[in-house]
């Protein structure tokens, strides 16, 4: 999973990830392309993001962190029941781009299950490569860490923030979108996923974007492997448990560092 | 402080305003409530409850009402959960004065609105929830069901499924009332007749990913996997089974309302040879339902479905309400006892007297090119059952596999 | 009359307490009454933490949650008496709200309203998952509480005066604690942790204490709750349920206590009221919070107590 990676605590993340399912949905109809939908979806959803962040969040950015929060769930309910609105609440079925399933190890797995696991993975590292390798990414991390530093720098802050909540609500609709076949799609399907989103990144460390993978990576394994010999309804407990077990031992999470957004 | 003051004397004040409204009623308007699912899982089911009630009342309404009172409805949303439906129940019977309470389509949250029904003796018609306790233990006697409980269900289906698909069945059920008296009532059937458990599970209500519980499911390598969900739990369950190919490796079958006819087209492929037990389809050549539909099509310009229940409970409360020439809950409830009508979506129809259960004749039907194609007429005196008001339907169960060597 | 209740507020409760005796009222409005008043008085405890300690939780339904299952567990074993009720929910909560606690207390701002929602979480996941105690269904059908042997609290007025009564004990609570020195050492706190800590005052046991009596006067709230609706489920400790408390705190205004009662009575009956004629009444209500935030950001009562607001944020 590839959201919430950029250190904005956003209750609304989940609905961005609802809204690029929808849109996605919009854009198949027009254009019976999965692929292009795959496109348009996520820049219809960073616009609309864009839109958001300058509208609402922009004033917020010197004040306390918790305004955001508290903003973000406002902007969730809205978000949430205008999807209702328009598109109704009735459960839309997106069908899979690839079909057929592969045996593995001893279970049929669907193929496009086996593409997601492809694609997040190629995803990630497009995402790594972007935060180490490009000048806007460094330029990211850097704002996160001192934004009035940067600012005396010369760098348009302001833009800067926009542009990269605009890319983290792309990020979240993209997964909206792969994730909907699966999943399918209805308007409070981003209300799971915000927790799952939060959990991951407070387990590998507020503001680590690899502590966040590992994480993932921890709690997805560790689901698998529980359902082998549990019933999947304890899972979901045991999973928490091993949260807590982490928050006490290393309460800053696997990466976390002294003091991000404290 | 003084601000503070005043802002609790304009509450006040406000809250007095809305109280005194309601005493100025119109006469001769008797109001029933419709409190269905807007919300959540069961989103679909709320929405035809309310139009087959509709129907109802407007056909009553042209015949001048019942007892000569205009009908009113009003509707509320449960949200799928006990709390809300518990307030919108109390809101409608003790504020609105409702004669006759429709709903509501979780089998948790209607136990839950039970209670409100019983101690603020409202007519309580349920058409969409199967929960066994609720004829049962949680009987009361303001309380009529014309959907047929799990025991129903499963009294039908397990034979079908013994005799034409396969005695190795694995189980597999919503974790909450509904799907857990389904999978019960449907284990205990099944044995009876011979047939064998391979395994059971239960998935939480609502759960996104079924994939975990699919490995268990293929090493007990069943013949037929029954399924107990409903609403958007299907769906999800039938687009994952099919995506991990489970659709084809096995004879699928399900309980009643398992999905909307609705549903179907866009499902059609995974749904693909289902057999489902369901007392409505538009495509069932019975001459009563297909007149029901033509009328139900004509009105809203889509097929009827289940919620052909939710209209034939509100001709049946009238028609209770006729014969005890009165609104009062004790009479109306006493003239529903045993009363038969010709003219429901299906023809005759009586309500057994000792649990308040309609007798209904079930079908059996297979999905075919996103259609409910019939396959088999159950008479509702084979499946109903015994009454057991007041005797725990659970008692003695267990989910426990008995192994055949 | 102290600064601990002023004449006002006294006025108040007396016309709460006639509300009942008004010739013709409906009982629904009783019941909704009860659920607003409530629902108030969830708001205000959460107030004690979010407006004068600067916490925000965003796990304030688990107390809640919590402290309803625990009155639905000794319902439905048969044990009636409201005081073995109250004692389970406090002896339940306290454990749990000691455990959150401890660790949220540790961090600040953002962290604190993350551990609270993450543990609130693992509670409700506990609850919706456990068979034993219902499921997703819980408990349900459970029977009338008694105040003493023969006296059942059955009736709609008699379980209006249980939550007034409540209400009243609550704010006394809440008052004595925030005109406390140990109030002013919250408040203090809020304004600027570090300094707080300089002159000598152990912060965190301080915001422990806060975040102690915050949890048990709204486990408390939940201990009532089945009381009056007859079962326990799950859904009361959604996090979602959280959300609406805070909403409430905000529309009625940080650090008040009586702010935060009448947001939460005005957001139960506007739900109520608006919900019966309009489906999009979430959308209302999200636009009024993204417009409190962004022109009140002290909530509509809030204006005139804290000129402090603004270190507040600083000193997170």
């Amino acid at each position: 999973m590839i959201f919430g990676l950029l250190g904005v605590m956003n209750f609304a993340h989940g609905e961005l990830y609802m809204l690029g399912a929808y849109a996605g949905i919009a854009v198949i109809g027009v254009t019976h392309s999965f692929w292009v939908a795959l496109i348009a979806a996520p820049l219809l959803v960073a616009a609309l993001g864009a839109v958001t962040e300058v509208a609402t969040l922009r004033p917020l950015y010197r004040r306390e962190p918790l305004y955001g929060l508290i903003l973000t769930f406002g902007l969730a309910l809205v978000f949430r029941e205008g999807a209702r609105q328009i598109w109704g609440g009735d459960m839309r079925r997106v069908l899979p781009p690839v079909t057929g399933s592969t045996p593995l190890l001893g279970m049929t797995y669907p193929n496009y299950r086996l593409f997601l696991l492809g694609a997040s993975s190629a995803l990630l590292l497009l995402i790594w490569l972007f935060f180490t390798r490009t000048r806007a990414g460094v330029l990211v991390r850097a704002a996160v860490q001192d934004a009035e530093m940067l600012d005396g720098l010369g760098v348009n802050v302001p833009r800067l923030f926009t542009l990269t909540f605009a890319g983290s609500a792309a990020l979240a609709a993209l997964a909206g979108l792969l994730l909907a076949p699966v999943f399918t799609v209805y308007p409070q399907m981003g209300v799971e996923m915000i927790l799952l989103a939060f959990i991951v990144v407070i387990l590998g460390g507020m503001g680590s974007m690899g502590g966040s993978v590992v994480a993932a990576l921890v709690i997805g394994t560790a689901q698998s492997l529980f359902s082998l010999w549990m019933n999947p309804q304890r899972v979901a407990i045991a999973i928490f448990a091993i949260m807590i077990v982490v928050l006490i031992v290393r309460p800053r999470g696997f990466f976390g560092r002294e003091g991000v957004l404290e | 402080m003084k601000r503070i003051a005043s802002a609790v004397v304009l509450t006040t004040v406000a809250a007095l305003a809305v109280v005194a409204a309601p005493a100025v009623s119109q006469p001769k308007v008797v109001k029933i409530g419709d409190l269905g699912s807007k919300v959540g899982v069961f989103e679909g089911y709320g929405k035809y409850q309310t139009m087959g009630i509709q129907m109802a009342v407007e056909e009553l309404n042209a015949k001048g009402g019942v007892l000569g009172h205009r009908i009113e409805i009003l509707s509320e949303d449960d949200e799928t959960k006990p709390a809300p439906a518990v307030r919108k129940a109390e809101k409608l019977i003790l504020q609105d004065d409702v004669k006759l309470l429709v709903g509501v389509v979780s089998s948790g949250a209607t136990m839950a609105v039970m209670d409100v029904t019983k101690k603020h003796k409202t007519i309580h018609w349920n058409s969409v929830s199967c929960a066994e306790f609720m004829r049962t233990t949680k009987f009361h006697k303001y309380y009529f069901s014309n959907q047929p409980d799990s025991r129903m269900q499963a009294n039908g289906l397990a034979k079908y499924i013994v005799d034409k698909m396969g005695k190795r069945v694995y189980i597999f059920y919503t974790d909450y009332a509904m799907g857990q008296s389904d999978g019960r009532q449907f284990k205990t059937a099944l044995e009876k007749l011979g047939g064998e458990v391979v395994g059971v599970a239960g998935a939480p209500l609502d759960t996104k990913d079924f994939s975990p519980w699919f490995g268990a499911i293929n090493q007990a390598a069943p013949e037929v996997l029954f399924l107990a969900f409903a609403g958007t739990d299907s769906l999800r369950l039938m687009t994952q089974l099919h995506s991990f190919g489970m659709t084809r490796k096995y004879k699928l079958a399900g309980i009643d309302c398992f999905l909307l006819q609705q549903d179907l087209p866009s499902i059609a492929e995974p749904m693909e040879g289902f057999v489902q037990l369901n007392h409505f389809s538009a495509y069932n050549p019975d001459k009563s339902m297909q007149a029901f539909n033509a009328k139900f099509r004509k009105r809203f310009g889509v097929d009827a479905n289940i919620a052909a229940g939710a209209y034939d409970a509100v001709h049946f409360w009238a028609a209770a309400v006729e014969k005890a020439t009165s609104f009062d809950p004790d009479r109306v409830a006493e003239a529903h006892e045993g009363m038969c009508r010709e003219e429901t979506h299906i023809g005759r129809q009586c309500i057994r007297k000792e649990d308040h259960q309609v007798v209904m004749d079930m079908h059996l039907y297979q999905v075919k090119g996103g259609k409910n194609i019939p396959i088999a007429r159950i008479a509702g005196t084979d499946s109903i059952g015994e009454p057991m008001v007041g005797r725990d339907p659970v008692e003695g169960f267990s989910w426990e596999i008995k192994k055949k060597n | 009359m102290s600064r601990v209740v002023t004449w006002r507020v006294l006025v108040a409760f007396v016309a709460l307490a006639a509300l009942p005796a008004l010739p013709g009222i409906p009982t629904y409005y009783l019941l909704l009454a009860f659920d607003a008043l409530l629902f108030g008085a969830i708001a205000m405890s959460l107030d004690l933490l979010m407006g004068y300690t600067g916490l925000v939780s965003f796990g304030h339904a688990a107390f809640y949650g919590l402290g309803a299952y625990a009155t639905a567990i000794l319902l439905e074993r048969g044990v009636l008496s409201l005081w073995a009720c109250l004692g389970g929910a406090l002896v339940v909560v306290g454990v749990y709200a000691a455990i959150v606690g401890y660790f949220a207390t540790a961090r600040r701002g953002i962290y604190f309203a993350l551990l609270t929602l993450i543990f609130a979480e693992v509670v409700y996941t506990f609850f919706r998952y456990t068979q034993t105690f219902g499921g997703s269904d819980g408990i349900q059908g459970l029977p009338d509480a008694h105040l003493w042997r023969g006296v059942p609290i059955d009736t709609p007025q008699r379980k209006y005066y249980l939550v007034l009564v409540y209400l009243a004990v609550a704010y006394a609570i809440c008052r004595v604690v925030v005109t406390s020195h140990f109030g002013r050492v919250l408040v203090a706190i809020r304004e600027n942790e570090d300094r707080a800590r300089f002159l000598g005052y152990r912060v965190q046991r301080y915001k422990m204490a806060a975040c102690m009596i915050s949890a048990l006067l709204t486990g408390l709230a939940g201990a009532i709750y089945p009381m009056r609706a007859a079962f326990a489920t799950p859904d009361l400790m959604l996090w979602t349920e959280s959300g609406e408390f805070i909403i409430s705190v905000m529309i009625g205004g940080l650090g008040t206590l009586v702010g935060p009662i009448l947001g939460g009575a005005f957001f139960t009956i506007l739900r109520d009221k608006v919900s019966s004629f309009v489906d999009w009444y979430f959308i209302v209500i999200g636009v009024v919070l993204v417009l409190i935030v962004l022109f009140m950001p002290k909530g509509l009562l809030g204006i005139r107590r804290l000129h402090g607001f603004r270190q507040w944020r600083q000193g997170a």
